[in-house]
């Protein structure tokens, strides 16, 4: 039997953060958004806060972990929004359940590497607070599509809600307090997860990666830090956190998304129009390999399904369908494959049950046809 | 056959070699593939681990009094202890902020009911100012509590 994900808090003065345990299958079967846009997958706002008078987590000795994360859950219980959020604590979940975690993008691999880290998660898993990861606490607002004013402003709302409750390490010129010097300031990391098939198509990736690093922004894979772009996604985020305003450092990623989703759409015309029939090829390739592999690695999947949103973003297949290629991109992950199947799978056990998840979900799906965009 | 170089960080072979020249001086590190892939590649900090690694058995010489922490563990993890440390290692902060951030200085939010010290600072003059003319005035009530006051700025301010 598949074990709860949520335990519950274990302060004395508290009671219960969830009457309603999550387990590994709500994460599993709960849809993946409501939302499906052709190049933003997600908007993500992620804030780094550690309380004051308490070591930070990487110096910090057990007990004062377990203080501080106690603390923690505690006032985040307080807050409307997360007043029925789970509570996780990492060194009570499997292995696997914390991977699948990270898969959803719920946790870093940090805080599911450790034991002492814990996350509260909003019923919605809109938001995601991290205790004990880095700093105290990072807090995560990720929405679907491209919605940087609405996150942000939910962010803005969930730190002035912590701030009413527990007092946050604040410095008048260095501003929010951070473990690492690359985060202190705002504490602000916003991001956007983009689908740039034409951009890598065309090789003009490298040539992006590069001006936008330049410009203090930093180019990530599907996971984060150190990860690999598999199926052409990519994360977009600020390098700087100090001495620009928030409003600023939304402004300029704001600026540069708007930018790279023309690029990326003047891209995928070029190739549609230079190359034609080799273009579509190319998609109806894809769907061919992906109808009839037996046996499919992570990353050749993910490169696969990236061509079939592409066909979908073009009108090479219903647009309709771009939910169930999402849907797909998730449940390919590794951890993902394993609790659904139920039990750990080496690499080879893996890649033959994501080929056939992969064969029978896309049995009935349309041919590729031309496209209308 | 020559020793392969190892990792800085984990001592595994080391298969990516990275270089640092900052003011004609070279540093080098070498990482494995798992310690580049971490993140090691692209972290500033590895530089001065490296240095750090050079001098083992060099005496830390500033030490957090709030949590211990010392210069020489900022070396090795890139990290702070707490929130004093920013206080404590204030200079050599500086420069690595000088490096990886916009400005030096904060400009964004802050936590709810935070005053800042020029506000503090307009109040202090403000309630000085006030004080002598309660005195001239020989207004002594107003004047003890503008006086208390005084006190309390001058604490908040030191």
């Amino acid at each position: 039997m598949r074990s709860p994900l949520v335990c519950g808090m274990k302060s004395q003065n508290s009671k219960p953060a969830s009457n309603n345990p999550m387990s590994i299958d709500e994460i599993l079967t709960s849809e993946v958004s409501e939302e499906h846009q052709p190049i933003v997958l997600s908007t993500r706002i992620r804030l780094a806060r550690n309380l004051d008078g308490q070591p930070f987590p990487g110096w910090a000795k057990a007990p004062q972990r377990k203080e501080v994360a106690d603390l923690c859950v505690d006032a985040l219980h307080q807050l409307q929004r997360l007043r029925k959020g789970h509570v996780l604590r990492m060194g009570d979940l499997p292995d696997l359940e914390r991977a699948v975690l990270v898969e959803r993008h719920l946790v870093s691999k940090e805080l599911a590497a450790g034991k002492s880290g814990a996350a509260v998660i909003s019923r919605d898993q809109t938001v995601s607070v991290m205790i004990n990861e880095e700093d105290h606490l990072r807090v995560q607002v990720l929405r679907p599509g491209w919605h940087l004013r609405g996150t942000w402003n939910l962010a803005e709302q969930l730190d002035d809600a912590i701030g009413a409750h527990l007092k946050i390490a604040f410095h008048e010129r260095l501003g929010y307090l951070t473990a690492c010097p690359t985060n202190v300031g705002t504490g602000l990391r916003a991001s956007a997860m983009v689908h740039l098939p034409g951009l890598c198509m065309a090789g003009h990736m490298e040539k992006v990666t590069r001006a936008l690093s330049q410009d203090g922004l930093a180019v990530r894979g599907w996971l984060g830090e150190g990860t690999e772009a598999a199926g052409n996604i990519f994360q977009i985020s600020n390098q700087q956190t100090l001495g620009l305003s928030e409003e600023a450092i939304l402004h300029h990623l704001s600026t540069w998304i708007k930018n790279l989703v023309e690029q990326e759409w003047n891209a995928r015309r070029k190739l549609a129009l230079d190359e034609g029939e080799k273009f579509i090829d190319r998609l109806a390739r894809s769907l061919g390999v992906l109808r009839s592999a037996r046996l499919l690695t992570s990353a050749e999947a993910m490169n696969l399904l990236s061509h079939l949103r592409l066909a979908c973003d073009l009108g090479c297949l219903p647009e309709v369908l771009r939910a169930q290629v999402d849907r797909l991109m998730i449940e390919g992950q590794p951890a993902h494959i394993q609790a659904k199947a139920g039990e750990a799978l080496d690499s080879n056990g893996r890649d033959a049950r994501r080929a056939k998840a992969l064969r029978e979900a896309l049995r009935d799906f349309p041919e590729i046809t031309e496209p209308t965009v | 056959m020559s020793q392969p170089t190892l990792c800085s960080l984990c001592k595994e072979v080391a298969t990516v070699h990275l270089s640092q020249v900052i003011h004609g001086k070279v540093t080098k590190v070498h990482l494995c593939e798992s310690c580049a892939q971490k993140g090691g590649a692209s972290d500033p900090s590895i530089f001065q681990l490296a240095e750090a690694l050079a001098a083992p058995h060099s005496e830390p010489k500033v030490v957090c009094p709030k949590c211990g922490f010392t210069d020489q563990d900022f070396r090795k993890k890139g990290r702070l202890g707490c929130a004093s440390c920013w206080e404590v290692f204030g200079d050599s902060l500086q420069l690595l902020l000088a490096k990886v951030q916009f400005q030096p200085v904060h400009v964004g939010r802050t936590p709810p009911g935070f005053l800042p010290l020029e506000r503090w600072r307009q109040r202090l003059e403000a309630a000085r100012l006030e004080m002598s003319k309660a005195v001239a005035k020989e207004d002594y009530e107003v004047a003890a509590r503008l006086r208390d006051e005084i006190t309390e700025l001058e604490a908040r301010l030191k």
